[in-house]
């Protein structure tokens, strides 16, 4: 047995190398990869009045190296790397290594303040479950791990930067620079170890050794932190791939607040086509991302120490919060009446004589910069944000469905999958096809996989070990009989329930996609693209924020409540069938 | 080895892993016999008999059946072979797919061996659910609508569907009502008669096998102690 479990981590661990390696790859060939001619950027970032001559382009090429062809600009661009150099920009000219140093550093210190905002939610969230014991705070927790960085960070810096002028807007001069994106980006870490701990203290608090302290008289502070000792362990892993999400909040946060951060570095490299910056930016969010798993996994084995080995700390099962479907049902109406009015109407048509107008009866949800239905164009870009969810959701689960069957593959690339944040994929995928709604899906797609790979994987295990599949062999069955009529039927249905919950959340995913540039393009009507263009006339028609802003909120909600209830019918159908009286037979 | 015989097992050895299930087990049984495998639990009835349908590969010895030598057949080979030997498992439910009616699921091996067809096979599926007692009008339940004796009725017709030799009966009625048990016990040694099939009854109930059996084998630690 224990022989068996060491094979299935090496090929785990054997997995997670070559994607890691893959990933890396991507990174030094970005500029290979990116097929439209780097040279021509490069010229017209250098020297805007030269014509883009053919000796000009060979020369900017050569300069590059980029003649040589994928391997040797692999080997080139590795062997730099070992020796710390990371190349010199292609737009300014400037070596990239001191930029990454010195985004970096900002970066750390605005992770380092929204891990102390996320530990100081998640400790009040936590508290009232420590101090009554039984209520979850589940709700207000799920809802605040929801919430996307980018939406929070636009709702913060309109209340409190911009009508209730308490905290500079932008910049990075002093601490008071870092406390709405500290608050942005540690909001959501916040709510998410918050929710974890609440969500697993009832159970533990139930356990047997509970009442055994009571009844010897032991404070109930002393129980309150043994309780929370047993509860943190086996959550280190996902504290660790929350905090690898700040990286990817990071992103949003530090463009929101032009923070010269590492995140707003690579994004600004990938949209300005400068490779060797977004190649050296992306492997200092990587790097982050990866020291942070490892601290993770290094807290977890000090945590735990030799019970680790045995794997034998497992939490008892979550008591799922029974959902109450009407929750769910209600933000999906309030979603859909709004999206069906929009459809309606037209959200291309500029009418410069009603710019920026209040809501009123012809506009309902008043009116953008160019004087176009702000509801019009909520209702058609939540139709392209769903259809492109959709498209999204499809992917992910055939890709789940066919790895499912591969589970020790599988095991590593989520791994890795799981250590990206959506928004760096999606910096990535631009690069190298440019910013548009299909990069933006497949950067999601990419990685929304993992999840629903697991389930897949789960249920193809357990319909393998069923006798009824040894029944089908007994008849004569081939293995293509089987997998089509009953594996796959049997594995199908409940992973397409999963994957279409899950929709919010890739929708989510994409918006914030479209905010930071990297998807739909103007004047394509997208969700995420919507809030980012409001931003700058904001003072004055706070309603074309406010529309994308609310609307994104309960598609949040809807993600949040929607997963609850799938949660709560999975480990519904997990209990055993009633067993069946017997009765005569031939009635 | 005469030609009468319908199996004939010997020196047969199932290991799983480092464990060796069963060791160097041999019997054999004619057409229209009844020859239990009788032991305690955990003592290698079942994994002889999953040996012996070839759905767990033995790691020595020989399975003939019906004069041929089913050890070294690959799985191809076998597929057409497999109708003629048929298990019936212990526990009803489990072995018919949950999601199908009862009626796809005698239907099932007519398709998958090719011997469908649309005009009279729904009326043979009727057939074959008269023939182990259940009203015709049970074809549109799903195994969770029946009763354990009743979805073991349905099991054993799918059995027949196939058309076998040989039935490997791997406790087929440790898990009804004793009530049940001499309904379905009798409904088999009926099929026996009229069928003139060849039972191997995998069962640990001493007073069931001296009540159905024609031989005992009797089983302990994956060796035949007598038989």
């Amino acid at each position: 047995m224990r022989s068996r479990i060491r094979r299935l981590a090496g090929a785990a661990a054997l997995t997670r190398l070559c994607c890691l390696i893959a990933v890396l790859a991507a990174v030094g060939l970005l500029p290979w990869l990116s097929g439209r001619d780097p040279a021509l950027a490069v010229l017209r970032a250098r020297s805007a009045e030269q014509d883009p001559t053919e000796e000009a382009l060979e020369s900017v090429r050569r300069d590059l190296g980029l003649d040589a062809g994928p391997l040797s600009l692999l080997a080139g661009w590795a062997s730099g790397l070992l020796h710390g150099d990371l190349g010199t920009s292609w737009v300014s000219g400037t070596e990239v290594l001191p930029s990454v140093v010195s985004g970096l550093q900002v970066s750390l210190a605005l992770m380092g303040a929204s891990l102390g905002v996320a530990v100081l939610l998640a400790c009040a969230l936590v508290a009232p479950v420590l101090v009554r014991g039984r209520a979850s705070a589940g709700a207000w927790a799920a809802m605040l791990a929801a919430v996307p960085e980018f939406l929070l960070a636009t709702v913060a810096l309109l209340v409190f930067g911009v009508w209730l002028g308490w905290l500079p807007t932008s910049g990075w001069v002093g601490p008071q620079n870092m406390v709405l994106p500290a608050v942005a980006l540690g909001v959501p870490a916040g709510g998410l170890l918050g929710r974890l701990v609440a969500d697993a203290l009832p159970a533990v608090l139930d356990e047997r050794w509970v009442e055994l302290w009571r009844g010897a008289g032991v404070s109930r502070a002393r129980i309150a932190g043994a309780a929370l000792r047993r509860v943190l362990p086996p959550l280190v892993p996902q504290f660790g791939m929350a905090a690898v999400g700040l990286t990817g909040g990071a992103v949003a946060v530090e463009t929101v607040f032009a923070v010269p951060g590492i995140g707003r570095t690579a994004l600004g490299a990938a949209k300005s086509q400068d490779l060797p910056l977004l190649q050296g930016s992306v492997l200092g969010l990587l790097a982050l991302g990866l020291v942070t798993g490892a601290l993770a996994a290094f807290t977890r084995r000090r945590l735990l120490g030799p019970a680790l080995r045995d794997a034998s700390l497992a939490l008892p099962p979550v008591r799922p919060v029974r959902a109450h479907p009407a929750v769910p049902s209600a933000l999906f109406a309030v979603l859909a009446v709004t999206i069906g009015w929009g459809l309606l109407r037209d959200p291309y048509a500029v009418n410069t004589t009603a710019r920026l107008a209040a809501p009123s009866w012809t506009h309902p949800l008043g009116t953008d910069g160019l004087g176009r239905d702000v509801l019009a164009r909520l209702g058609h870009g939540a139709a392209s944000t769903v259809g492109t969810a959709a498209a999204v959701c499809l992917l992910s689960l055939l890709v789940a469905l066919a790895l499912g069957f591969l589970p020790r593959i599988a095991e590593g690339a989520a791994d890795i999958a799981n250590a990206l944040p959506p928004v760096i994929v999606g910096i990535l995928v631009a690069a190298v096809v440019g910013p548009g709604t299909g990069g933006a899906a497949l950067a999601v797609a990419l990685i929304s996989w993992p999840a629903l790979s697991a389930h897949a994987a789960a249920l193809v295990q357990e319909v393998r070990a069923s006798a009824f599949l040894t029944a089908q062999r007994a008849i004569g069955a081939s293995p293509l009989w089987i997998l089509t009529r009953h594996v796959l039927p049997s594995v199908a249905a409940p992973v397409a329930r999963h994957a279409l919950l899950r929709l919010p959340g890739i929708a989510l995913a994409l918006a914030s996609l479209g905010f930071l540039g990297l998807g739909a393009q103007p004047p394509a009507p997208e969700w995420g693209l919507l809030l980012d263009e409001s931003r700058a006339y904001v003072e004055r028609a706070p309603w074309a924020a406010l529309a994308p802003a609310v609307a994104l909120a309960l598609l949040a909600g809807l993600a949040v409540s929607g997963a609850a209830l799938a949660r709560g019918q999975r480990t519904r159908r997990a209990t055993p069938a009633p067993v069946t009286k017997e009765a005569p037979v031939g009635v | 080895m005469t030609d009468d015989l319908l199996l004939d097992v010997r020196d047969l050895v199932v290991r799983y892993g480092p464990v060796t299930a069963v060791d160097g087990v041999s019997f054999s049984l004619a057409a229209g016999e009844t020859l239990a495998l009788n032991g305690p639990s955990g003592c290698g009835k079942s994994s002889t008999a999953l040996a012996v349908l070839q759905l767990r590969r033995p790691a020595a010895g020989h399975v003939r059946f019906e004069g041929r030598e089913l050890t070294t057949l690959s799985e191809r080979e076998l597929r057409p072979l497999r109708p003629r030997l048929q298990p019936v498992f212990q526990d009803p439910y489990g072995t018919l797919s949950p999601r199908h009616r009862i009626r796809d699921a005698i239907a099932e091996p007519l398709k998958v061996q090719g011997r469908w067809h649309p005009a009279d096979g729904p009326a043979r599926v009727a057939e074959l659910l008269d023939r182990v007692g259940l009203d015709p009008a049970y074809g549109d339940r799903r195994p969770h609508e029946l009763s354990g004796g009743q979805c073991q009725r349905a099991g054993i017709a799918r059995a027949l569907a196939s058309g076998p030799r040989l039935l490997v009966l791997d406790e087929p009625v440790s898990s009804l009502d004793p009530s049940v048990r001499a309904g379905v016990l009798n409904l088999l040694a009926g099929l026996q008669d009229d069928l003139g099939l060849g039972y191997l009854f995998i069962c640990h109930d001493r007073a069931v096998v001296r009540h159905f059996a024609d031989r005992v084998v009797e089983m302990r630690e994956g060796r035949v102690t007598s038989g």
